[in-house]
């Protein structure tokens, strides 16, 4: 009596459809499980023989093999518990062969024969339905994350006995047993926005700090802000998501992807990840969690972070290796983590928004309250290493606080009309770079920002003057052309303009 | 014996006796000249020739003359360019030579001050702001440029601007050290430091090879306004080492001037305590060169710091330039301060554009970013 069941196992953040072969044969009884497993997938022994008994189906005295191939493929998770249970039943013939063909089961039992929610069904369900199967069966609080992919059949299960009715029912052309799990995409973007949510409005003042973050914003330039303590950076930081265009379906298929791996898309409310990810890691962070690793690699925050922001707060505090690790992922955003059992590639495709004191009282260059020596000042500084500077386009100082701003003046500008502005440049750089792997301003290289960002010869002179007269730096020119770009287009402004330039100039790194 | 012979013994006594000894160095000399020290010190004998209280002192001189090569070590020092002067000698400078408790020898390299000339020690605090730094400058440079010497303890801050405008000015400046003079103290002051030497000079009381340690420096102060007519202070908190500098200077009758700052500014305060307690306020180098050099024929083109700027721009940038200052100010309180005062508003970008314009055109600089401030 042999069986096969088709389920999955997700590797980094792809998926891999994996066959359960099931034998039940005349000799000791015996229940065996092989094919390169880790500890939980092992144990899926026990909770299978316990859960079948409660469910009604107690095991014959019989030697049980159950082989998960391919065999040289490392299993992990807790989703082969379901298929496991309903191969060793086809076996035993409580299920017709056929029921389960094209049908990918994935799931965990519970001793009780209940079947639980299970990490990365986002992935394995769209490998499933690439390789061509008709139907997913899910534990029930999974099914509207797996009925996010379009074209294949989702049935969310509560239990086993639910299950074997289920594919009895289908073997005897009654399909009505559970409806497919269905859900309208589009609706979950249309969630209320709530009153709580995080908005510019809330912060007078600030003025050159809120522009900044607007730039930076419509560009994707990673930002960085220098301020006394409570200025209102970190303040300043959490609110740039709700500046950002919203994730489009495919960001939010990338990004929920790797919430899906992580075991973060549980809960039932939140199906999708729809809003911009915003993770604020403390300064003890070690490298693993920041990039992401671990035996079998996981995501780290940076991926987590991925079409969204990492706000690093008290930047020089990190450890530098730990800074250092950024590095890489700046430029290419993705992670690679080598392991002996491949390469794995997480998506990192962050804007990083750093916010730090200028110096280590926190009030240079207030010469009346600032305590810290000349080379205090840069060493502190120089604790963030060159190459991550160099992929900071903008850098804003922030202003101490003054009684006015938090009394509340005038409210500032709502978070709306700024993203309007930002949404308008986005389709500038979206037309700009129409057929090209750019997507933003910030993405471009030396010789994508001398084909993109042309000077007319006003400006050029005016640059040429400004570059002696602010001892610009040849690394810093390319950094402000690309900035002045995207401010232009925030005016929905074809030609880069003087005003443009000053700006951006003002936005250039203070020790350079 | 010969005068360097007698050096060279004067140099294993400086050594060995330790610092704070000049009355213990002047005492010796009824024993005899430092040869016979030597000699006294290798039999065994100084402890019985001197007075019960150097006992330790003598024992230490005794101590000290075990495997050390007298003639070999000061070879070794003259090599480097370093010369010893001792208070018996011509060669010391004179004005130090009248203060009481003045270095038994001092150890130099480059030019001593010259005695006919008139010496100035230029003195501040070490993180100061821009405007002391500005003025620290203007008074270093028009100083140097009458003649005047800058005699100054090399640190950072007000110290070694000062003295880099002054050789900048292609003036006389004198480093005094709280170390060796083979020392570079502190390390950043690098540049200056060579200048010294090659244009100017260092001294010290203290051997080379002694490491700068924080209580060498008070000593020290005690040197820059003994080598000096008068000291000027141009920025200085309440309470600072450069005060201790003063309170030398008033003990040895020296003349005390200081810049005045604002009320509010704590980098002025001490300034501006000493001028209530009688320092003299000078606001520009020409005062003080009028007050120095009796010879100083009143300056017809003194210069006025706080004189309007005579052309100013038309429009907005004429408009924020009266709102800039020596303290250099953020974007973000210029256009606070645009607002209230002239009761219009002006947008970031806007700002950017206006401030960088009023830089390029020479009108205003910018420190540490986006902080802008006059530049005189």
């Amino acid at each position: 009596m042999f069986s096969t069941i088709t389920s999955g196992t997700v590797c980094g953040i792809g998926s891999h459809l994996i066959q359960v072969e099931v034998d039940i044969s005349k000799g000791l009884p015996c229940f065996q499980m092989v094919g390169l497993l880790s500890s939980e997938v092992r144990e899926a022994r026990e909770r299978v023989r316990v859960a079948l008994k409660n469910s009604g189906i107690s095991l014959p005295p019989m030697c049980i093999n159950v082989n998960l191939s391919p065999a040289d493929l490392r299993k992990e998770g807790t989703m082969f518990d379901l298929p496991v249970a309903v191969g060793i039943l086809a076996c035993l013939g409580h299920l017709p062969g056929e029921s389960t063909a094209g049908t990918v089961l994935l799931g965990e039992l519970g001793l009780s024969g209940e079947i639980k929610p299970v990490r990365g069904i986002l992935p394995i369900v769209t490998r499933a339905k690439e390789s061509g199967m008709r139907r997913c069966i899910l534990p029930h609080d999974n099914a509207m994350e797996g009925a996010v992919v379009e074209g294949i059949e989702i049935i969310g299960v509560t239990d086993v006995a639910q299950t074997v009715e289920y594919l009895k029912g289908l073997q005897s052309g009654r399909k009505d047993l559970i409806e497919p799990a269905h859900i309208d995409v589009m609706s979950l973007w249309k969630e209320p926005d709530g009153a709580n949510a995080l908005d510019f409005a809330d912060i007078s003042g600030q003025e050159t700090v809120k522009r900044a973050a607007e730039v930076a914003a419509a560009g994707f330039h990673h930002l960085l802000m220098t301020g006394p303590p409570g200025s209102g950076k970190t303040m300043l930081a959490k609110r740039i998501p709700s500046i950002l265009p919203p994730l489009s379906l495919q960001e939010s298929l990338e990004v929920s992807t790797v919430y899906s791996v992580s075991g973060l898309l549980h809960s039932a409310q939140e199906i999708l990840v729809t809003r911009r990810p915003f993770l604020n890691p403390h300064h003890t962070i070690t490298g693993q969690a920041l990039a992401g690793g671990g035996r079998v690699p996981v995501p780290g925050i940076i991926s987590l972070a991925h079409r969204g922001i990492l706000f690093l707060d008290e930047l020089p505090e990190f450890k530098r290796e730990t800074l250092d690790i950024l590095r890489q992922p700046l430029e290419d955003k993705v992670v690679q983590i080598a392991r002996s059992s491949g390469v794995y590639l997480f998506p990192a495709d962050f804007m990083l928004v750093g916010a730090m004191n200028p110096c280590p009282c926190g009030y240079y260059p207030d010469m009346g309250k600032c305590r810290c020596a000349p080379y205090e000042v840069r060493r502190y500084l120089g604790r963030i290493s060159g190459p991550i500077l160099d992929r900071i386009d903008i850098c804003v100082e922030a202003a101490p606080m003054k009684f006015r701003d938090i009394s509340g003046r005038a409210a500032g500008e709502s978070s709306a009309r700024i993203k309007e502005r930002v949404m308008g440049a986005r389709q500038m750089q979206a037309q700009r770079f129409a057929g090209t792997q750019l997507r933003f301003n910030a993405d471009m290289g030396v010789a994508q920002v001398e084909k993109y960002c042309v000077l007319g010869a006003q400006e050029k002179g005016y640059m040429e003057r400004m570059f002696s007269a602010m001892q610009l730096s040849a690394r810093g020119y390319h950094r402000i052309l690309k900035v002045a770009r995207t401010i232009a287009d925030l005016e929905q402004c074809g030609g880069i303009r003087k005003e443009h330039l000053s700006e951006a100039i003002c936005y250039r790194q203070m020790w350079e | 014996m010969t005068e360097e012979t007698e050096k060279a013994y004067i140099h294993w006594l400086c050594q060995a006796a330790g610092m704070g000894s000049g009355s213990f160095l002047r005492q010796l000399e009824q024993a005899g000249t430092a040869r016979d020290v030597y000699d006294m010190a290798k039999r065994g004998i100084l402890e019985e020739k001197l007075h019960i209280r150097y006992k330790h002192r003598a024992q230490r001189l005794q101590a000290a003359v075990k495997d050390y090569d007298v003639m070999g070590k000061y070879k070794d020092m003259r090599d480097r360019g370093i010369c010893l002067v001792t208070c018996r000698e011509t060669d010391y400078p004179e004005k130090l030579a009248a203060v009481q408790d003045a270095p038994y020898a001092l150890y130099y390299a480059g030019r001593l001050p010259d005695h006919r000339k008139r010496s100035i020690a230029l003195i501040g605090a070490r993180s100061c702001s821009e405007y002391g730094r500005y003025m620290a400058k203007e008074f270093g440079a028009a100083l140097a440029r009458a003649g005047v010497q800058i005699v100054s303890g090399m640190a950072r801050g007000i110290d070694g601007i000062g003295q880099m405008a002054a050789l900048g000015a292609g003036g006389y400046s004198l480093g005094v050290f709280g170390c060796g003079v083979d020392i570079c103290y502190p390390s950043g002051n690098r540049e200056l430091y060579e200048r010294l030497l090659a244009e100017g000079g260092v001294c010290s009381e203290y051997p080379p090879g002694v490491g700068p340690r924080a209580v060498l420096f008070p000593p020290r102060n005690r040197i820059i306004s003994g080598l000096c007519d008068g000291v000027l202070v141009i920025e200085s908190k309440e309470k600072s080492g450069t005060l201790i500098t003063v309170d030398m200077a008033l003990e040895q009758g020296r003349e005390v001037y200081a810049l005045p700052g604002r009320a509010t500014d704590a980098l002025s305060a001490g300034c501006n305590r000493l001028i209530r307690q009688g320092a003299q306020l000078v606001m520009s180098p020409q005062e003080l060169l009028e007050e120095l050099l009796a010879d100083f024929n009143a300056c017809p083109d003194r210069k006025v710091y706080c004189q309007q700027t005579l052309f100013i721009p038309e429009g907005v940038q004429g408009e924020l330039l009266q709102l800039l200052d020596f303290q250099p100010k953020s974007m973000e309180t210029l256009q606070e301060a645009y607002v209230s005062t002239y009761g219009k508003s002006v947008t970031v970008p806007a700002l950017c554009h206006e401030l960088l314009q009023l830089c390029v055109d020479g009108y205003a600089g910018c420190s540490n970013g986006n902080y802008y401030l006059i530049k005189g």
